[in-house]
């Protein structure tokens, strides 16, 4: 009988899986999501979420619904969900407390008999990697005819490739990763600075997770707009995850609109390395090209998730990484990342927004070229 | 599809020994036969392995197991398949939760279920938690049997989980009376089961030999063919077999049930 290699105890919070099936539901434009647990549940991201559109509400199970069952809390929830909200899709989001009591979303939609697709997704937060949320909600999503299989498989395979990009060198990557706010953003753009005007030759990779790219992309931009300002925009190449063809239909609306915004504003891109749901995979074109074309650059800037690019190409660059996540900076610096800054509360603020939002760092970058 | 069947009663009424000697009683008749014990104890197929306790589900998930379907299924006599669900020790964890995973791990490996011409779910007496109907919701069952004696108790029971059946939307397809030598217990038995909308497949007389061969890890079939008892139970693995006519039961009052034992 083949033994499952023993996977280590990780000790910090993760990711929840049933946030994760909020968030795929949310690309696949569900209007309404009802969880269908206790009030708190995943209450921080179900009120994100509101802000891009998708209305988030939950059954309130209570002591007594984890008794008796909370059937009827949920039939009630969706038929006052149908009448206010009239929406066009429907989502039914499971819960710790709701599927260990072995409650089924499925007879509360056979009593309603809305008239509108409903995806049943049957998650709790018990799975080690969160993208299990995402895989479920997919298949979930394949049932109810909403996506075709050929889309499903392509997600599932970047899932597995975004699992692996966290074990090897990510948030599952140690029993415990302390959460750390990065290096000194000043002392950061200056040195990046400084480089640029000394005539160093740099990439300027974009690989953002989603709509997080609303943020990583001003960094890149502001890069760009320095390097203009030095005069020496030559010696900067740009790679970005934005192509518009491929993914879920608010990932492709998104990255039509980062894409647009930064031709606008001056930003040639240079190479498309793949899509906004492509970051576990785009690193590895990236390195490709790399290789190819610039593998005597001097020094590189990586926003997004820099983890995800493999080093073999880069380790001789001065590398300088931008990550959101506080747990990812002691992973990076031990991947040889010289640089690594972090963007506190990214996430939040691309929610509901379909334009660039300004960053910190490339906010620092452009208040000092001022006087460069 | 295969007849897929599940003996509910109180707890200690017989349903695993029902539920074995049945098992092999359509082995010999040739059918493919498949048993899924869901009692954390799991012993549900101990007398069709000759003693013998094989690996259950949730041990194996627990070991961390990549559990393929030859890990979980045992040929027991005649090749009857069987498959143990197990669970945790009573008193800790959750062996509602663990019926519902390994349900859906059953659902997903096992081809079991489909290449057979009957699946036994043996299932615990008591359906304390939503997690133990989970044969029944995820669809894995398609016919129900109440197993009962004629006393006072057991009827209560029984017409408890024809509360549920009906709960459920599920037909009951027939009663079966584990005699405990209380008397005039076929009557009221079969009136408990024309009352509640069905009938009477089976009386069992009360046998000391089902005992005696459960002691030996044995069933009565296989055991002891030739005995008045393994009659019984070939007479009641035919029943089960056929085609009948099946209603969602209408359970009875707690009045009508005290006179109805009162006969």
């Amino acid at each position: 009988m083949p033994v499952k290699e023993k996977e280590p105890l990780i000790m910090h919070p993760r990711p929840s899986s049933i946030v994760a099936a909020l968030y795929t539901l949310r690309d696949l434009d569900t209007d309404v999501v009802i969880l269908h647990g206790p009030p708190g549940c995943s209450f921080k991201h179900a009120r994100l979420l509101e802000e891009d559109g998708m209305r988030v509400v939950t059954t309130s199970l209570d002591e007594s619904g984890f008794v008796f069952g909370g059937h009827d809390s949920l039939v009630e929830v969706l038929e006052k969900v149908i009448k206010r909200f009239n929406p066009k899709r429907i989502g039914i989001v499971g819960t710790c407390a709701s599927m260990i009591i072995g409650e089924e979303l499925h007879e509360a939609v056979t009593e309603v008999q809305p008239d509108v697709p409903v995806i049943e997704v049957e998650v709790h937060a018990g799975y080690r990697d969160n993208t299990k949320g995402v895989i479920i909600a997919l298949e979930s999503a394949l049932a109810a005819g909403i996506i075709s299989e050929a889309e499903f498989e392509r997600q599932k395979s970047l899932l597995k490739e975004a699992t692996m990009v966290e074990k090897r060198h990510g948030a599952a990557s140690k029993e415990y990763l302390e959460p750390n706010r990065g290096d000194l953003k000043f002392r950061v753009a200056e040195r990046l600075l400084e480089l640029m005007k000394q005539g160093k030759k740099g990439l300027n990779i974009l690989n953002a997770k989603k709509e997080t790219a609303f943020m990583f992309a001003d960094i890149n931009l502001a890069v760009t707009q320095t390097a203009e300002k030095l005069g020496v925009s030559s010696n900067i190449v740009n790679m970005v995850n934005l192509d518009v063809n491929v993914g879920l239909p608010k990932n492709r609306r998104n990255a039509r609109e980062v894409r647009d915004e930064l031709t606008q504003k001056g930003m040639e891109i240079h190479h498309i390395i793949g899509g906004l749901d492509e970051y576990p995979i785009a690193g590895n074109n990236a390195s490709q090209i790399i290789g190819e074309k610039y593998s005597d650059f001097d020094f590189a800037v990586i926003t997004g998730v820099p983890h995800a690019l493999p080093m073999d190409n880069i380790k001789h660059m001065e590398l300088f990484s931008i990550t959101n996540g506080p747990r990812q900076v002691v992973p990076l610096k031990e991947m040889g990342h010289k640089h690594v800054v972090v963007e506190i509360d990214l996430h939040p603020k691309t929610l509901g927004v379909n334009h660039i939002v300004e960053s910190e760092f490339g906010a620092t970058l452009r208040e000092l070229a001022k006087d460069a | 599809m295969p007849k897929q069947i599940a003996i509910y009663g109180k707890g200690g009424i017989g349903k695993s020994s029902t539920a074995s000697n049945v098992a092999a009683a359509c082995a010999d008749e040739g059918y493919r036969v498949t048993i899924i014990g869901c009692d954390p104890k799991s012993d549900s197929s101990i007398t069709l392995l000759r003693g013998r306790r094989i690996p259950t589900i949730m041990d194996l998930m627990r070991q961390g197991m990549d559990i393929r379907e030859e890990d979980i299924i045992f040929s027991g006599y005649k090749g009857v398949k069987c498959v143990e669900i197990g669970g945790p020790e009573p008193g800790i964890g959750c062996a509602g939760r663990g019926i519902i995973v390994a349900i859906s791990l059953l659902k997903k490996i096992s081809k079991a279920i489909e290449d057979t011409d009957l699946v036994i779910y043996d299932v615990p007496g008591d359906i304390v938690c939503g997690g133990f109907v989970a044969p029944v919701k995820k669809g894995l069952v398609n016919e129900a049997y109440v197993l009962t004696s004629g006393e006072y108790m057991p009827l209560y029971a029984a017409n408890n989980i024809c509360k549920g059946l009906s709960r459920l939307e599920m037909t009951l397809n027939g009663v079966i009376c584990n005699s405990r030598g209380a008397p005039n217990e076929e009557v009221i038995v079969g009136e408990f089961a024309k009352e509640i909308g069905s009938r009477l497949l089976a009386f069992i007389p009360k046998d000391v030999l089902v005992q005696t061969c459960e002691r030996e890890g044995l069933s009565v079939i296989e055991k002891a063919p030739d005995s008045a008892i393994a009659g019984v139970y070939r007479k009641l693995a035919q029943a089960i077999m056929a085609e009948k006519e099946a209603q969602i039961p209408k359970p009875l009052d707690d009045k009508r049930l005290r006179e109805l034992t009162r006969i």
